[in-house]
């Protein structure tokens, strides 16, 4: 808890009712609202709705992204360039019925997109906790944009396997995901400092 | 000049959550930026868990946009999200931690002011709170810490009355226990 801890009270009305988070709340809960906003927009049917909410979740997933190269101070990819793409590496042009079955073969069950995740999850406590705390902050929220947005998508993508646009969409998290991992793992290199 | 003071609170309140019910996420924002410390707050005295409270705290403000438009903007904002933080933050509890809730006593206590005889330090004295049983540290935050009414906060816990005063006596007496000091 913060505030005042090192003085004396004489009640217990004297403790402060306020106590700030940790962190800011505000970026997961905007995320959340924004949803809330696509699915009960008026005149938009409940699909539409909700394929807007996805669009723009995977939209603050790549801003979020790009955000974790801004925090830590790196170069990043610009918007209109191409993303470097593990999905040109691992899956041919298809079409997007194929693309269904493609999309978890892609980068769900490739073995070495699913090892470098897991590698660079499995340090990547570590290189938060060695960030200054302000940006520590901001890139776990971008991280956690980039989540829920990946939660949502293979959501509806399990309700509605075929839809090429949301599996476009997962695509592009997914790769947003692991350009902010690769981010925050070569910020954090010896000699490549923050 | 209080009064004035607190009326205008209420106006800027309403009108910015007038303007978050039509949708503007920026004033549901300056609301949250106003109120989220005192949710936290509340969350994380009810949980002891920091991760829980920010979880807490986050589902607040979510219940709280999707039911703005029956919020009554002559009313406390404030008291309006502790009742929604007071229910999250049980259901949340019940879920992490399935406990058996402590039978309170049967005793009625009549309460003060929550006074200490001698000064107590706020980190020994927020532990002291954090280790108490859960229906009786409850019942202490919102009474005595947070200022609600017997009566409100029997009704934000979903207990009765007297099973919230039991709880506060019981509490008086573990806290001048673990305090080893009178408390008033």
């Amino acid at each position: 808890m913060t505030g005042p801890k090192e003085h004396r009270v004489k009640s217990l009305a004297e403790l402060p009712e306020a106590i700030e988070p940790p962190r800011d709340l505000w970026p997961g809960i905007e995320a959340r609202l924004k949803a809330q906003v696509a699915v009960s927009g008026t005149g938009a049917s409940p699909a539409r709705a909700r394929l807007g909410q996805l669009r723009w979740l995977a939209a603050a997933a790549m801003v979020a992204s790009v955000a974790v190269g801004v925090w830590i101070g790196r170069d990043v990819v610009p918007l209109s360039a191409p993303v470097p793409n593990l999905a040109q590496a691992t899956a041919p042009q298809v079409t997007p019925a194929q693309q269904a079955a493609a999309v978890d073969a892609a980068f769900v069950s490739d073995p070495r997109y699913a090892r470098q995740r897991a590698e660079l999850l499995q340090s990547l406590q570590a290189r938060l906790d060695a960030m200054p705390q302000p940006a520590r902050a901001k890139v776990t929220a971008s991280l956690a944009a980039i989540e829920t947005a990946k939660k949502d998508l293979e959501s509806a993508l399990g309700k509605d396997p075929s839809n090429a646009l949301l599996q476009e969409l997962l695509i592009n998290t997914y790769q947003d995901e692991m350009r902010a991992l690769t981010d925050v793992h070569e910020a954090s290199d010896p000699g490549r400092g923050i | 000049m209080q009064a004035q003071s607190q009326e205008n609170r209420v106006e800027w309140e309403g009108a910015l959550v007038q303007r978050a019910v039509a949708g503007d996420s920026r004033a549901f924002e300056r609301l949250y930026r106003e109120h989220s410390g005192r949710v936290y707050g509340l969350c994380l005295r009810m949980t002891r868990d920091p991760q829980l409270a920010e979880d807490c705290t986050q589902d607040t403000f979510i219940n709280a946009w999707k039911a703005l438009k029956q919020f009554e903007t002559r009313s406390s904002l404030g008291t309006w999200l502790h009742r929604i933080a007071v229910n999250v933050s049980l259901g949340k509890r019940r879920k992490a931690t399935p406990v058996l809730e402590a039978q309170p006593e049967d005793e009625d206590g009549t309460l003060g002011g929550w006074t200490f005889e001698t000064p107590v330090e706020v980190r020994e004295l927020e532990s002291a709170i954090g280790d108490l049983p859960e229906g009786a540290r409850d019942a202490l935050v919102l009474h005595a810490l947070y200022g609600y009414s017997h009566g409100e906060a029997a009704q934000m816990l979903g207990i009765a009355e007297g099973t919230c005063k039991a709880q506060l006596h019981r509490a008086r007496k573990l806290l001048r226990e673990r305090l080893n000091l009178e408390v008033n």
